[in-house]
């Protein structure tokens, strides 16, 4: 195993040296074959790792990341025994495998959270085969390390199988020396803290990666209208991806090589079997290889007829069993995963010798992509897909950002910078059928879900009764609530299956994103237009817009979860449970009802964002809790003089619809100022526009309110307070003028405005300045969280 | 107005002062010498340019000697990841060999010799490979020994795909060559009747196309040849998995045909204005 040693030696240094103490125990994870029984002892712990120079907190199992590769055989038993060493809960899922129930490793669902320190054994017979990957099911751990290969072989057939035709053993693919390889990414910042970030729609990631998509930006590149009408249909600026990663990793590494596989050299004309993992957390790959073409021989742990492609996206937890080619000797050749924001990849050297290089894939352009998302989108929030049915990756909008397929950006003409809307030149696409279909529009052959077939035909029984479920994907991007059919896991009921029967699952993907969704523990056909031979898959990445029919036959009892693989979709509740009718208790789970609350806690879950502005005319700043639903905010303003006076709002709301635009609420006011006093010495009220009269000198009031977001992005917001009062009032916070500064105004019936402006400095910081009708003008820092 | 020019005023002040900071040499500095291949002056400018950021790492290259000399802070990079981003502006150096596409797309001045770059293997097939491998005389196989044919015919389509008329002339010269070369006492008897019967026409479909260079002249002429050349690959039964595809709209609306290796439709007859026109009618195997 020479490439285990390699990434060892890489890992193992930067992976604390306390662990070596234990390492020397089970560093190499040998497997211990007794009989058909192999065992793995895997010890789970903290750890501090270097990705970029600084010392950061991840989770190693026996010492390195990613987790040691699992191999079994077809037939073989799997002992596999967590010790949890964490002072924290951890679980394993086994992605993709045919098991019992209670070993599917899904804490509060097939089996309670392992505690710290104790130890839980998976036990379980292995009765598949092909490339899986396995990832612990707790929190957002997945991101931080816990994720590895999980192979199982095929068993070598006898001759008379051989014989036979019954082996299902391909010469010339399954006995080709073979590298496994896990995927996955890796960002300084805590995933929680990612995860909260998300859902109060930071812009720091898109800073990072350099796709803000200002109004200064889009002027550059003239397309002015385009993010005019952008923020017209109530869209904050989109990227493919949404969290920004410092490094990608490949078995653990940015940059590794291969020279040999089980001591053999290799060189040219030599074909090598890469058996590939998505384990990142958030991010889909293209891969790509310098030596020519890429040969897929197998899609989620099962196998496909070859297919020949040049480049092929793997979807988040995928799998895909490739064949590269090493064509020439003394070289060795650039197989490279490019994130699909195309801001970072990882590259694996394949061969010996001097390192030919594969042309990486060029920046997105974002405008275009901005422009094809203002066509789409209706203006109540509904995707329109003008008339084409999409499905199965055939038809990819994104092309329209991809410089390699629709061309180079082009600099506007003056005429167009003025029109702010730039146009593709010579031949109008708009009526082509093909637009959005790579592989029609250029030379480079792109695998989509419809050249996959598997060699055997895979038929579910014929007289089994079929039950037929329909779910939309739903979310926005805003305010990052994902979600089927509008309802997250904690609002829905289980799905109750009967076994034998037949399901039909038809999946529209109704959110601006797309979405790899997982089933666990059992494979389904993907209706693909393969006739019989449909391919087996325990994912399916479904684009907006698509409509994808996948079919399983219900056959082996428990609660199994079916789900959006990005992480923090399914943090934040994008999934469902699948349960079988009356079947047997789980006896790991022996109150369900506890597991249950404990289950349904993670969407349910309130992220915490606070701001201040600490200005030479005042302190301004909001808390606020949010969850899927509910929104608990706090504003203030705190003059330094009586005169300026100081004031909070506290609201409580529940947001409603599915753009969640509509946000009913309770509120509560307390303000203070010094009133000027007239003449006689009594102080005077201020009149409001409506011709009302409110004090504002130790003002107590109760409101009720309604938040609507309107186009542009503008709050409009309306309250009535208990004394008979109303004020109406127009917010719009966040313009992205350039790259790093912002614009916010505020102005309302009583009279009251406000003007600013913001220049991020930093994650948590930015430098500020604005002018405030009670308050005066000032300048200050601002200080988030 | 005068409100928001003055807060415009402090807004700058305050930006300007905080960056106006950094402008510091590059810290934990360490140079090397490495060989870059490469032409000109303006290789050196390209070289230059990829290996430099600021603050990190600046690059000296010599066009005479083809040395540079790197200085990077150990810190924050490395030997190869700069060597990497020059690799990926165009230009070889000892460990790493730039993209085929970056070094075409270089100016025709800086079209270095690519010393480094190793011959592909003969028995590999690599794509755009131009070269017709002949088959060894003893392989009696027809697909084995109409190959050569095979191929020419579907670089001659790549041409037309691509609206090339220069290279599609030259590849119906490659065409001829081929048709010439075959030895037709070696095909199965029903592959050798159906050569017998086309022989003639292939030979002066090739003819004309080699002989013009106006691309509608030559699309005329690779109806007729497709036509032929799908007779004589059904019956000699190919190497590899053949599309055959039409075309509703070519020839004046009457439809034309054509062989394709990929399943993913590149119409010959129309290129770029209806490159995905057409479906596979049929799949030869």
């Amino acid at each position: 195993m020479d490439i285990q040693k390699t990434f060892c030696k890489k890992v193992l240094p930067i992976a604390a040296l306390l662990l070596l103490a234990i390492n020397n125990l089970v560093a190499q994870p040998v497997p211990i074959t007794s009989g058909k029984i192999v065992r793995y002892n895997l010890y789970v712990k903290d750890t501090t790792v270097n990705f970029t120079g600084k010392q950061k907190r991840a989770i190693a199992v026996n010492g390195q990341i990613p987790m040691p590769t699992l191999t079994f055989t077809e037939g073989d038993t799997a002992e596999i025994y967590v010790h949890n060493e964490l002072n924290e809960e951890t679980s394993l899922h086994w992605h993709g495998l045919f098991l019992p129930n209670k070993e599917d490793g899904v804490p509060n669902l097939t089996q309670m959270p392992i505690k710290p320190h104790t130890t839980h054994l998976y036990r379980f017979p292995i009765i598949q085969n092909g490339t899986h990957w396995y990832h612990s099911h707790t929190g957002l751990q997945e991101q931080i390390g816990m994720y590895g290969n999980f192979v199982m072989l095929k068993k070598v057939p006898s001759p008379l199988e051989r014989a036979e035709g019954e082996a299902t053993f391909r010469k010339g693919i399954d006995d080709l020396p073979t590298v496994p390889i896990v995927l996955s990414e890796w960002t300084d910042l805590k995933p929680e803290n990612i995860h909260r970030m998300l859902h109060n729609a930071n812009d720091y990631a898109a800073l990072k990666k350099n796709t803000v998509q200002s109004y200064g930006e889009a002027i550059k590149a003239g397309h002015f209208k385009t993010k005019l009408k952008n923020e017209w249909k109530r869209m904050l600026a989109m990227d493919v991806s949404d969290v920004y990663y410092e490094k990608i990793l490949m078995n653990g590494s940015p940059s590794s090589e291969i020279k040999s596989i089980n001591g053999n050299q290799l060189k040219a004309g030599d074909k090598v079997r890469l058996r590939i993992s998505n384990g990142g957390a958030s991010s889909y790959f293209w891969l790509t290889y310098a030596g020519g073409k890429i040969t897929i021989v197998a899609n989620d742990g099962n196998d496909v007829a070859p297919v020949e492609v040049d480049r092929l996206i793997i979807a988040v937890s995928e799998t895909y069993d490739i064949i590269v080619t090493i064509p020439a000797e003394n070289t060795a050749f650039e197989f490279l995963a490019t994130t699909e924001d195309r801001t970072n990849s990882a590259s694996y050297y394949i061969g010996n010798g001097i390192k030919q290089l594969v042309t990486p894939q060029p920046r997105l352009k974002y405008f275009e992509g901005m422009k094809m998302m203002n066509d789409m989108m209706k203006m109540n929030g509904d995707l329109d897909d003008m008339g084409m049915s999409m499905s199965l990756n055939q038809m990819d909008m994104n092309v329209v950002m991809y410089p390699e397929i629709t061309g180079e950006a082009k600099a506007p003409s003056p005429s167009e910078r003025a029109g702010g809307e730039a146009k593709m030149k010579g031949m109008d696409m708009s009526n082509d059928p093909n637009r959005y279909n790579a592989n029609a529009l250029a030379d480079i052959v792109t695998l989509n879900y419809a050249m996959l077939k598997s060699p055997t035909k895979t038929n579910l029984p014929k007289d089994a009764p079929v039950k037929e479920l329909k779910f939309e994907l739903t979310g926005n991007m805003n305010r990052y609530v994902w979600s089927l059919n509008n309802k997250v896991v904690s609002e829905a009921n289980k799905i109750l299956i009967k076994k034998g029967e037949n399901i039909r699952i038809i999946l529209y993907n109704g959110s601006m994103m797309r979405h790899p969704m997982h089933l666990h523990g059992h494979d389904f056909r993907l209706l693909n237009g393969q006739g019989d031979n449909a391919p087996l898959k325990n994912i399916v990445d479904i684009m907006p817009m698509e409509t994808d029919t996948l079919e399983f036959n219900a056959n082996v009892a428990g609660d199994w979860f079916f789900h959006c693989h990005i992480l923090y979709h399914m943090m934040s509740g994008m999934g469902r449970v699948f349960s079988y009718e009356n079947q047997a208790a789980n006896p790991l789970i022996p109150n369900p009802k506890l597991a249950q609350r404990k289950l349904f806690a993670d969407d349910r879950k309130f992220h915490f964002m606070a701001e201040n502005d600490f200005a030479t005319n005042g302190n301004d700043g909001m808390a606020m809790i949010q969850n899927t639903r509910w929104s608990i905010g706090t504003e203030w303003r705190l003059g330094y003089t009586a005169h300026h006076g100081q004031e909070t709002e506290t609201h409580i709301g529940r947001y409603i619809g599915k753009m969640q635009w509509l946000m009913p609420f309770i509120g509560f006011d307390w303000r203070y100022r010094k009133m000027e006093t007239n003449a006689m010495g009594k102080t005077q009220g201020e009149k409001n526009l409506f011709g009302q009269t409110n004090t504002k000198d130790n003002r107590q009031q109760f409101s009720l309110g309604i938040a609507y977001t309107l186009p542009m992005l503008v709050i409009l917001q309306t309250e009535i307070y208990h004394d008979g009062n109303i004020r109406v009032q127009l917010m719009r916070e966040d313009i992205p003028v350039t790259k790093r500064l912002r614009m916010s105004f505020m102005l309302n019936t009583d009279k009251e405005y406000m003007a600013g402006f913001k220049y991020i400095v930093g994650k948590n910081v930015a430098l500020s300045t604005h002018y405030d009708s009670d308050m005066g003008f000032g300048t200050g820092i601002t200080l988030s969280y | 107005m005068k409100l928001i020019n003055k807060t415009l005023l402090m807004f700058t002040v305050i930006v300007a002062t905080t960056f106006t900071a950094c402008n510091a040499q590059i810290k934990n500095a360490k140079t090397e010498t490495v060989k870059i291949y490469g032409n000109c002056g303006m290789c050196e400018t390209t070289i230059e340019k990829a290996g430099k950021l600021k603050n990190v790492s600046k690059v000296d290259w010599n066009k005479d000697t083809k040395m540079a000399t790197i200085t990077y802070d150990t810190k924050k990079t490395n030997k190869d990841a700069i060597l990497k981003k020059i690799a990926l502006s165009g230009y070889d150096s000892d460990i790493f060999l730039a993209p085929d596409a970056a070094y075409n797309k270089l100016p025709g001045c800086c079209q270095y010799e690519r010393a480094n770059k190793p011959v592909v293997k003969a028995n590999t097939e690599m794509p755009k490979m131009d070269t017709i491998v002949m088959p060894k005389a003893t392989e009696a196989n027809a697909a084995n020994i109409l190959q050569p044919v095979y191929n020419a015919y579907f670089l001659l389509k790549d041409a037309l795909v691509k609206t090339d008329g220069n290279t599609a002339s030259e590849k119906a010269k490659d065409l001829q060559t081929a048709i010439n070369a075959v030895k037709m006492e070696k095909l199965a008897m029903d592959v050798h009747m159906v050569w017998m019967k086309i022989l003639t026409n292939l030979k002066e479909d090739a003819e004309h196309i080699n002989g013009t260079k106006d691309i509608a002249h030559q699309r005329d002429h690779f109806t007729s040849l497709s036509k032929n050349m799908y007779a004589l690959i059904k019956v000699s039964k190919p190497a590899e998995t053949v599309y055959y595809n039409h075309c509703p709209m070519a020839n004046d609306g009457k439809g034309a045909n054509w062989l394709s290796k990929e399943s993913a439709i590149k119409n010959p007859y129309y290129g770029s204005m209806m490159l995905s026109c057409g479906k596979t009618v049929e799949t030869i195997k």
